[in-house]
């Protein structure tokens, strides 16, 4: 019973729903204050994603004729409740989380298949702003697809070099690994890659210099057109978890191992960690960039941060 | 109490969906000045989007051309409920010196309830965004009404 | 009993064969006798491959059987010979299902059709020869096998003839088709040459320690022979040509049996004939044609505009990481490409049956021109959507567990052996996965999504009769990709076990004097260990609570939405409002009704065009990834030339491969 307790505890308090949604909704909070602050503006409260999702939820949903209602309405959903489950493998420090083994895997389909439930929402509400929004969705998630794999086989080859197979995809082995050896990002080799994945994170966010999806001044804000009411609320709110998922993952491939075993203290850390890759990986390059053009993205995803991901693999490969 | 705390967020996540209505661009560019790091209306909230479907704020510039008519006119029935209209400016509201002629099928209260009206050729940006926290004050109140 | 469940083969073969042969007799007349003729063989051929499930990979017996009871004198087999071990059956599972799902499917999708007793029997024929294939223990049978199973092929790839295109790909698929057979016999011819027999039981046991440069020779031609069965790359243009121009269900057929019998060919090859898999010169061979043919395409089925010929690159991709799985020489390399190939049949085997229920109800899978079908075939579309899901790799259906099986194994190989070709491989392979996903995103905007072309208005949904073969493959690719692990110990297990375990195989025909005396390698029982259990079911599990509590959330708030629709229905004009009173828009609704033009459909529930009125505008299939292909305009434009179109070409690219192939080989096996 105590078991049941503890464990519905975790899915939907601690490192579950609860903790997710609201670091989500801060992470988001503060990243679009610091934007404000760094163009010397006040800017919106911090609170700020969170009335606009409140909001959301209070205006009328318009289901277009055109649209295919029941995957236009599951859609949000499905791509809210993939991240939480997401989340929920990605450990906070100290090692909490539903890990099992293999779930690096894992942890990238689910990505993967947010990205594409947005997709079919996007294309179910039969729009052609959509349809070109979707289009560049995917072209998108084909850009950093190939860096992401490549430093999740970079750090996987770093943490798992004393497992049998001389690799781990298991995101408990690749933090006990570093609580032994210290963090992955101390490691030489891996330098490269944590620029390849503050590069990859804002990417597969959908942040803004990469945010050609939904583009609101060319391409009347693509994939979302015809989203209104809650359904876009919840797509908002999945942009603001995505912002934790990612910085988290950061957190635990490159910043794991840091635990002191309170629990309150690890959770502080994290929060404090991901507040502070999301300075680096997301405002900064909001408040300095304009928007990329599509073709942009695909070839510096392809040969710059592939690049530099390629550097720390091989690398690990060499020095061990 | 869920439901105060989503009439209260009302006011203060106002999404704007700007129309020209025909508009010679003055209010256009004070409109987008507003939310320049001088003005800074983004501390109230306000953002600019790209669809009607997410607008909370209707504003519309310029006289209603013939032309723009039954543009206006559908994408303002695409918003969703509950929804202000702000007209920028002298034109939609008189043609100003647009007015008679026979390219010009104004005012814009001819299509719709107008809840407020910045006047001026071009409004301030300070009038602009008086006009806007403005409406965004009755977005509350629509809400609390379409609820009773 | 179990001597006359050894009979089972042989009488699934000719259950198919007879069958082919009382249609043509009695089916002229009568289309029900015809389809009760079909259904009987089809339904026979599959219960007595389940039957044999017990015995082969429960009990783990190798059913031999003999011909005519010509049983090996003086240890020389000179009669024909069936042998079902767990590899064969196998794959006699996959082809039996395919065939009987692919047949069901047909009574309704080819009614339409004349001369329909020579398209059944052609049928029959090629499911028997097929089956006949992989459960032979005769190496010349299996060329007699692979010959009727191309020429009946290419007859019903021509079956449609009045199609543009239809003769010209038939011709393609007979003219390389006929290469790849013919490589195949002299594979034949050269090995009975040197060993004086055809038996494959026979030959493993005399291969294995007296391998010289001819049966090199021999290993080359068997590759290139096979290969061109399982169409792997340069084959691949065949594929496409055949595939986009005959009926669904034989694109079923083509794809999901066909070119299994390909990649079985291989399997027997390397594993158990010449057992030389755990030769890198080998690996490198046949992890290269797969992992080759596995990206080139992918990046093809980018650029098509025809549904099925978008279809048939991807079919030969995934064959490619069947292939690419196989090479890799381990024991998890080759679960994986088993339960890879398994896979495929099953969601290639759903796509091809849904591109084929949008020909039959539109007549048209130009991507270009479709769009918007969901409205009209809802269930066709969740269909089609659950097929795409399992092809790209999306949990929880069964593409997932084999790719990330198939990841796995060539990530451990390339770190077990430190060699970064296996580390591009793994990398490929999921670079793959995410251009296969793109495609099948292009698929589904273009078809099934976006706005219904006005041409397609009176469309409708398949018949019942169309959906049961769909959904039934529907099913099976979500209780695979549920239950991977039960797959993997009842199914890929065994037939790994049996692939590598060739002294039972040897013994089973030979007698297991005769396997000691040729020192045949008794391998144990192979070890395959997930680095990772997936699980699904427990992470369904979480799945679902979350979904449950949103739900419930979404529920609690509910309340507030009832009280905001009568708002919303009074925007609806129904006569005159009272002033002051009225919701914001009532008044515009009003001046609309007042002065401009009538509409019977409101536009609030028009797309969003800014603020034109609403039209026919699709963004259809090429019009999508502009970004994606830019970047890559001169990787395309070079295979747009390399793809001409022309058999001399085509001819010339298969020639080529086997005199490479076969220069490797003599060089260094």
């Amino acid at each position: 019973m105590t078991n049941v307790l503890l464990y519905a505890v975790h899915l939907f308090l601690f490192p579950g729903l609860l903790f997710i949604v609201v670091m989500g909704l801060l992470l988001a909070g503060i990243d679009r204050k610091l934007v404000a602050r760094m163009q010397n503006r006040v800017g919106a409260s911090i609170l700020q994603p969170w009335y606009d999702f409140l909001k959301c939820c209070g205006k009328e949903t318009i289901i277009p004729r055109h649209a295919r209602k029941g995957l236009f309405l599951g859609a949000p959903v499905a791509c809210f409740v993939i991240l939480i489950s997401a989340a929920l493998f990605i450990p906070v420090f100290g090692g909490l989380s539903m890990s099992f083994e293999g779930d690096v895997v894992v942890i990238l389909y689910l990505l993967t298949a947010a990205g594409v439930a947005i997709i079919v929402g996007s294309a179910a509400s039969g729009s052609p702003f959509a349809g070109v929004g979707l289009s560049r969705e995917m072209v998108a998630m084909i850009s950093y697809e190939l860096p992401f794999v490549l430093v999740l086989l970079a750090v996987g080859a770093l943490c798992g070099q004393d497992s049998a197979y001389g690799v781990t995809f298991s995101m408990d082995e690749i933090v006990r690994w570093q609580t032994e050896n210290g963090s992955s990002l101390l490691h030489p080799a891996m330098i490269p890659a944590a620029i390849a994945m503050l590069f990859v994170i804002p990417c597969e966010i959908g942040m803004h210099p990469f945010d050609i999806a939904e583009a609101e001044t060319e391409i009347s804000e693509g994939t979302l057109t015809e989203y209104s009411g809650a359904p876009l609320g919840v797509f908002k709110l999945c942009h603001c978890v995505k912002m934790y998922v990612m910085t988290a993952l950061f957190c635990a491939l490159f910043l794991g191992g840091l635990s002191t075993g309170i629990l309150l203290v690890d959770a502080l850390l994290e929060v404090v960690f991901c507040i502070i890759v999301t300075f680096l990986c997301m405002t900064v390059p909001h408040a300095i960039c304009a928007r990329f053009k599509v073709e942009q993205v695909f070839k510096f995803y392809w040969t710059f941060v592939s690049a530099l991901a390629l550097i720390s693999l091989l690398l690990v490969w060499i020095m061990r | 109490m869920l439901q105060n705390m989503i009439d209260s967020s009302m006011k203060k996540s106002p999404w704007i969906f700007h129309i020209n209505a025909g508009s010679c661009n003055g209010c256009d560019i004070e409109l987008v000045s507003v939310l320049t790091p001088r003005y800074d209306a983004e501390r109230y909230g306000f953002k600019l989007c790209g669809s009607p479907r997410q607008a909370d704020i209707v504003v519309v510039s310029g006289p209603v051309t013939m032309q723009s008519r039954e543009r206006l006119r559908r994408t303002l029935a695409q918003v969703p409920e509950p929804f202000c209209v702000v007209s920028l400016g002298s034109c939609p509201r008189s043609g100003n010196v647009f007015k008679g002629s026979y390219a010009i099928d104004g005012p814009l209260e001819k299509y719709v309830h107008v809840d407020v009206s910045v006047a001026g050729c071009t409004p301030k940006p300070e009038a602009i965004i008086a006009g806007l926290a403005q409406a965004a004050q009755l977005l509350e109140e629509k809400r609390k009404e379409a609820r009773k | 009993m179990s001597e006359f469940i050894s009979n089972f083969p042989i009488l699934a073969i000719m259950s198919l064969f007879l069958g082919a042969f009382i249609t043509s007799l009695l089916g002229r007349k009568n289309a029900v006798v015809r389809n009760v003729i079909v259904f009987i063989s089809m339904a026979l051929a599959l219960i007595m491959m389940l039957a044999l499930i017990k015995p082969v990979f429960i009990e783990g017996k190798v059913i031999g059987y003999w011909l005519g009871n010509w049983a090996p004198v003086a240890d020389w087999a000179i009669g024909i010979g069936l042998e079902v071990d767990a590899l064969s059956l196998f794959f006699g599972l996959i082809i039996t299902v395919a065939v009987f799902v692919s047949g069901t499917y047909s009574f309704t999708y080819m009614s339409h059709d004349d001369s329909l007793v020579n398209y059944y029997t052609l049928f029959l024929m090629l499911s028997g020869s097929v089956l006949g294939l992989v459960l032979s223990g005769d190496l010349f049978n299996m060329f007699v096998m692979i010959e009727i199973m191309t020429f009946t092929a290419v007859a019903l790839t021509a079956f449609r003839n009045t199609y543009e295109g239809a003769l010209e790909g038939a011709l393609k698929y007979l003219v390389v088709g006929a290469l790849g057979s013919s490589s195949v016999l002299i594979g034949t011819a050269l090995i009975y040459s040197q060993l004086h027999t055809l038996n494959l039981a026979q030959i493993t046991a005399l291969l294995t320690n007296d391998q010289n440069i001819v049966t090199g020779i021999a290993f080359a031609f068997l590759f290139i022979g096979f290969g061109t069965k399982a169409f792997l790359f340069p084959f691949h243009p065949l594929a496409a040509d055949a595939h986009a121009v005959a009926p669904a269900s034989i694109s079923l057929m083509i794809s999901g049996v066909l070119t299994k019998c390909g990649v079985y060919g291989i399997i027997r090859l390397v594993y158990c004939l010449y057992q030389n898999i755990d030769r890198p010169f080998v690996q490198y061979l046949v992890t290269a044609f797969g992992a080759v043919s596995m990206f080139i395409c992918v990046t093809m089925a980018f650029n098509q505009h025809n549904f099925k010929r978008l279809l048939a690159f991807h079919s030969i991709s995934q064959v490619g990481y069947v292939i690419t799985a196989v090479g890799l020489g381990t024991s998890l390399g080759l679960a994986s490409g088993l339960y890879h190939a398994m896979n495929h049949t099953i969601f290639k085997g759903l796509l091809f049956l849904t591109a084929g229920a949008v020909q039959h109800m539109t007549g048209s899978l130009d991507l270009d021109e479709l769009g918007g079908l969901s409205k009209k075939m809802p269930r066709t579309c969740i269909l089609f959507l659950i097929g795409a899901a399992s092809i790209s790799g999306l949990p929880p259906f069964n593409g997932f567990g084999s790719k990330w099986m198939i990841y796995q194994a060539a990530f451990e190989k390339s770190s077990q052996t430190g060699n970064v070709f296996f580390l591009v491989v793994c990398v490929t392979a999921l670079i793959t996965s995410v251009l296969t996903l793109a495609s099948f995103v292009k698929v589904a905007q273009s078809v099934f999504f976006g706005q219904l072309n006005p041409k397609f208005e009176n469309t409708k949904e398949v018949p019942l009769a169309m959906r049961i073969p769909m959904w039934i493959l529907a099913i099976l690719c979500i209780v695979t990709g549920i239950f991977p692990g039960s797959v993997a110990n009842k199914l890929l297990m065994p037939a790994v076990n049996a692939a590598t375990n060739t002294r039972a195989y040897v013994s089973a025909m030979m007698g297991e004097a005769y396997a000691a005396a040729h020192q045949v390698v008794h391998a144990g029982a192979a070890d395959v260990q997930l680095i990772g259990v997936y699980s699904p079911m427990s992470w369904m599990l979480l799945l679902l609570s979350i979904t449950s509590a949103v739900c419930l959330v979404a529920v609690l708030g509910s309340p507030e939405k009832k009280k905001l629709e009568p708002v919303v229905g009074a925007n609806v004009p129904n006569g005159p409002m009272t002033p002051g009173s009225i919701p914001v828009t009532s008044q515009s609704r009003e001046a609309d009704e007042r002065e401009l033009i009538t509409d019977d459909l409101d536009p609030k529930y028009e797309s969003f065009f800014s603020g034109e009125h609403a039209e026919y505008s699709q963004v259809g299939g090429s019009d999508l990834f502009w970004g994606f292909k830019k970047n890559w305009r001169h990787y395309f434009s070079f295979m747009h030339e390399w793809h001409s179109g022309i058999l001399n070409d085509y001819a010339l690219y298969g020639a080529c491969s086997l005199a490479l192939t076969l220069l490797l080989c003599v060089l260094f096996l």
